[in-house]
């Protein structure tokens, strides 16, 4: 009888475990078309240091032979200034994968003039001064963080002038800028590791959507045109595995695009 | 690289100051103890962004939240509340609704999971308040990669 009794305590205490385990277990598969979950509007947009930690592990790219000298003296609209912004934070990021010291403090520089020709200035003096203290110590994680900060302080006071357009074309900036350098590393040495890194279709999709939302002044830009119609060629290729051939079309249109940028064609 | 449109700690604020007179404390309350639950993963050496999102869920009411992961980090996301008693869970999928995670965690008002992602693509980040004794919490998350 104590026996039988033991036992029952014991299937409860193994029924309530086993009940709890099912409350706290999350399902194995949900469905996310009939899922309850509010969806956030947007994507979130990952650090450019997020994919240069990636491209860190493939190897030992010719980081130098990737860098490129932005032509911050090229500014036009408000908008061609913060795609140039966000694709010279960009540029930072292969500076400093180059180690190379005075083109760092360089691009610090120069980002703080372009967050002057758009107003926000005051925002990134810390982040634009620890960068040149960070290079001139040899902190590369430390400039990495800075530029990250950078960007995501210019873009905060921009919507916080509710100017948020022009802080989604600083991301795109540094998008473009990015999977141009990507690009061409990937395709100098092709991996499908490598290629699967463009594997981004949603937030090419968000870039797209936000770039259709723009009032019309900022649509008509021709440079903001010209952009939507390239990321419009992209989308296709990057769905699914990701071919050398396709990896070479992107480098082709974000080259062309971060020159257009750069030119203020 | 947060975008206009996220609730993020600013955001937050000045949307919930227009008809919460002290609802920045509270998003700074979730926001901190998020942090918090960040903590231990910074000290191994993931870099922590320096943003956050979060909003108020009512009970069982969960959050989406979509995430480009690559292949080759290693992230932890943490949640936080604002509420000492409440629970959340945090929970992360892929864009085929497959459960990703390699590991995460529940701890009253704090919770985590741990991803190496097997492939680049959209993740879903699922937040959920499981219990509350309040009609609406404040959560906030953030996240560190390496």
């Amino acid at each position: 009888m104590k026996i039988r009794s033991q036992l029952s305590l014991a299937t409860l205490l193994v029924i309530a475990l086993a009940r709890l385990a099912v409350a706290d277990a999350p399902p194995r598969q949900i469905n996310l078309n009939r899922f309850p979950a509010t969806r956030m509007e947007d994507v979130v947009v990952p650090l450019p240091s997020e994919v240069f930690n990636v491209l860190d592990k493939l190897g030992t790219p010719d980081w130098r032979g990737e860098m490129r000298t932005p032509n911050i003296n090229s500014r036009g609209a408000r908008a061609q200034i913060a795609l140039l912004l966000g694709s010279v934070v960009a540029e930072g990021f292969v500076a400093v994968e180059a180690m190379d010291k005075e083109r760092v403090k360089q691009i610090g520089r120069d980002v703080l003039e372009l967050a002057r020709a758009i107003g926000v200035e005051k925002t990134v003096l810390a982040r634009t001064n620890a960068i040149l203290s960070d290079a001139d110590n040899g902190d590369w994680l430390g400039v990495r963080r800075e530029l990250d900060g950078a960007l995501s302080d210019v873009k905060n006071a921009m919507i916080e002038l509710r100017d948020d357009q022009l802080a989604h074309l600083v991301s795109l900036g540094g998008w473009l800028r990015g999977t141009e350098v990507l690009t061409s590393i990937v395709g100098k040495s092709y991996s499908p590791d490598g290629a699967d890194l463009l594997n981004q279709p949603d937030l090419l999709k968000y870039f797209q959507e936000r770039l259709a939302g723009m009032p019309p002044r900022l649509r008509g830009n021709q440079l903001v045109t010209r952009i939507q119609k390239s990321l419009n060629e992209i989308s296709p290729l990057i769905n699914g595995t990701i071919s050398p051939a396709a990896v070479r079309k992107i480098h082709e249109i974000t080259s062309d695009m971060v020159k257009a940028i750069n030119s203020n064609a | 690289m947060p975008e206009a449109g996220f609730v993020r700690r600013l955001i937050i604020a000045i949307s919930l100051l227009a008809f919460e007179g002290n609802a920045s404390a509270t998003v700074d309350e979730a926001i901190a103890k998020a942090m918090e639950a960040m903590e231990p993963y910074a000290k191994q050496g993931y870099l922590v962004r320096d943003d956050q999102w979060g909003g108020d869920l009512g009970v069982k009411q969960q959050q989406a939240i979509p995430h480009t992961l690559f292949k080759g980090n290693d992230y932890w996301f943490a949640v936080g509340t604002d509420i000492d008693s409440a629970h959340i869970t945090i929970h992360i999928y892929d864009n085929r609704g497959r459960l990703m995670e390699n590991d995460f965690w529940q701890h009253g008002r704090f919770a985590g999971a741990h991803i190496v992602p097997p492939a680049t693509g959209t993740y879903y980040i699922i937040v959920e308040i499981a219990s509350s004794p309040a009609e609406r919490t404040h959560w906030a998350m953030v996240y560190g990669y390496k």
